[in-house]
């Protein structure tokens, strides 16, 4: 029985897995929450639709409505709700409820516990957004006629995860070096709500200024558009934060050779003006996107392993 | 401590470690010093008793012997494997409750014991089976199913004790596994612990109970302010009762027997009829000396008995010497 026990790492693993699975897919607030995007995204689909519908106007095909939909949740704050309610207990719960005893007394060391909770947050949302990018492709087709670029969509879906994963870094992080829940998700919240309000500011007074590329959140607009000229029918505009994460890895895919702009605000006298900030090209802005991404997460699941590792229990 | 042998390598028989090893372990809180250089010895197959009052320093210690804490000095060694740091291969041979144990509400019973369980590496089967059979033997046939969170605290500890021994490890640690409980659920989980203790594991179980630990134990490990005040087997822990009591009782009492009684500095004398109470103050065995020597005052002997020298008496003797020592 020893011999067939010994082996057991990836057996540990799985069981870590398994664990946090059921907690995460038994979580009212995840449940709920997944409901609330679900309805949001069922809008998105139908509500336009059925608008026009009811005021006489004929349902025009729209090929591209899954390329733009499926890799930013709109508004952008449901990918950080979704990120709080998948993580926020993830290893203050363990904390705040005791259950953190009888599991570090089991055989499977500390770093496999992070590694384990740390896969299934992720699992967990990429499963969601699984579900969410298939309802609104199968949604898209349905009402909106044959779609373009569909292959693109696990793409998407990869960064829409990433993105969301951003969060969920900072929210394990405040929650593990707090060990508590609310600290997590009101923190976690705190910071959201900073980096969008000084974003927001920040774009009104200086445009697509290159702050915004380091911190988590929207980010700079880019457009295909010059700036202060009329946008064209072909235009497309897009954020490229680390929240825009699937549509930046969609687009640069797509697109290879595009290039964008960046548009900055100027006042001439009390008159705002558009100008041209910067131009580059997809590709720098996705693996700056990207990178950006990566080291918050890596650093933030540093800091919250590290905190963990030095952890005694003492209640 | 008896010398212990394990299986013959060669021409040498290699020594079986202790189950529970601890040399000169300190750990603080501050400055709350809450186990003072505490040395501890369990051989394998003992069951043995951490009895102390509340904050004696008994669960500190369990938690650093299953690496929830670390110890300030000193080293803990388990199975002969050091437990200090991050270490699951000595956590793969040890089952343990924790005090007032809590589990994830939203599993049920039965998933738990199969989660925990494939944490140790067993099998499918192997858990399955393993599970059913200690939902049995704990008592909660029937409501293996259901969530952890509609469990009674009773029900929890029950589930607690079977999570210990989901793996059939060879030492079982068990915290305080009556605490809280009510005098039913109390007796219920002592036997449970009675069970455990057949299957010829090594136990190790704190306790604020003496009865408890009385009933269950073979050795115990006297814990206060966190320091350890004995370490024996049950049997001997008696000699530690200063509060034991000789009961003389003699044909007549006279006054040379009242005056021998007098004389002896073993402690104080209460007289009834001709009954004489002596209180000691020893741990020595004086029954032979008063024997000879009321022998030698005339007088006739009809009956002579110890009492006290219980396990209360000696926790409370040991525990008085040392808030006296303090």
């Amino acid at each position: 029985m020893k011999e067939t026990r010994r082996g057991g790492k990836l057996q540990a693993f799985l069981a870590v897995l398994r664990y946090e699975f059921l907690w995460n897919l038994r979580k009212k607030k995840t449940i709920g929450l997944f409901l609330i995007v679900f309805t949001f995204v069922t809008l998105r689909l139908a509500l336009f639709p059925l608008l026009d519908y009811f005021s006489g106007v004929t349902l025009r095909p729209d090929p591209s409505f899954v390329f733009d939909n499926v890799s930013v949740l709109q508004p952008t704050l449901l990918l950080f709700l979704l990120a709080i309610a998948t993580t926020m207990n993830t290893i203050s719960g363990e904390f705040e409820s005791g259950t953190i005893i009888p599991l570090l007394t089991k055989p499977v060391s500390k770093g496999l516990v992070f590694t384990g909770k740390i896969v299934a947050a992720f699992l967990t949302l990429l499963g969601a957004y699984i579900f969410l990018a298939v309802y609104t492709t199968i949604g898209g087709l349905i009402i909106y006629g044959p779609q373009n670029n569909l292959e693109l969509v696990p793409a998407g879906v990869l960064g829409l995860t990433a993105a969301t994963m951003v969060w969920a870094a900072i929210v394990i992080a405040l929650g593990t070096l707090s060990k508590n829940s609310m600290v997590a998700a009101l923190g976690g919240f705190g910071i959201y709500l900073g980096t969008t309000i000084v974003g927001a500011i920040l774009t009104i007074y200086l445009g697509a200024t290159s702050i915004l590329f380091y911190t988590p959140g929207d980010g700079p607009t880019a457009t295909t558009a010059t700036c202060g000229a009329v946008i064209e029918g072909n235009a497309t505009s897009f954020i490229t934060g680390t929240n825009g994460l699937g549509s930046v890895i969609m687009n640069w895919i797509l697109n290879p050779a595009l290039s964008v702009n960046f548009c900055g605000i100027r006042f001439r006298g009390n008159r705002p003006e558009t100008f041209a900030l910067s131009a580059e090209s997809i590709s720098t802005v996705a693996l700056r996107d990207i990178g950006v991404g990566v080291v918050y997460i890596i650093a933030l699941f540093v800091v919250s392993w590290l905190a963990l590792r030095r952890t005694q229990i003492t209640e | 401590m008896r010398n212990r042998f394990g299986p013959k390598v060669g021409n040498f028989e290699v020594p079986v470690p202790p189950a529970i090893d601890v040399e000169n372990v300190s750990k603080s809180y501050g400055k709350l010093l809450a186990v003072d250089r505490l040395n501890l010895k369990v051989d394998e197959k003992q069951v043995h008793g951490f009895l102390g009052p509340n904050g004696a320093g008994k669960s500190t210690t369990i938690k650093m012997l299953v690496g929830l804490l670390k110890p300030d000095s000193g080293s803990l060694r388990i199975l002969g494997q050091k437990t200090t740091g991050d270490n699951p291969a000595v956590r793969r041979r040890i089952g343990y409750m924790p005090e007032l144990p809590k589990f994830p509400k939203h599993l049920s019973g039965l998933e738990l014991l199969d989660i925990y369980g494939q944490m140790y590496g067993m099998s499918k089967e192997e858990r399955k089976s393993r599970a059913s059979e200690l939902i049995k033997m704990v008592g909660l046939e029937g409501r293996g199913k259901d969530r952890i969170g509609g469990y009674s605290k009773g029900m929890q500890q029950r589930i607690g004790i079977a999570q210990a021994l989901i793996s059939d490890p060879e030492l079982v640690i068990l915290d305080e596994p009556s605490i809280g409980l009510d005098p039913v659920g109390m007796v219920e989980v002592r036997d449970m612990v009675k069970d455990i203790t057949k299957t010829g594991k090594t136990v190790f179980f704190s306790s604020h109970l003496l009865g408890e630990v009385q009933q269950i134990c073979d050795h115990v490990t006297v814990l206060n302010k966190g320091v350890s005040l004995f370490s024996g087997p049950l049997s001997e822990i008696g000699n530690k009762a200063v509060s034991r009591r000789l009961v003389v009782e003699v044909e007549k009492t006279t006054d040379a027997i009242s005056n021998y009684f007098k004389t002896l500095s073993y402690g104080t004398v209460e007289s009834t009829g001709n009954t004489f109470t002596l209180h000691l103050n020893t741990t020595q065995d004086i029954r032979a000396e008063v024997s000879r020597g009321l022998t030698a005052a005339g007088g006739v002997i009809v009956g002579m008995r110890g009492e006290g020298g219980g396990l209360e008496d000696a926790f409370l003797s040991l525990i008085g010497k040392e808030s006296l020592a303090s």
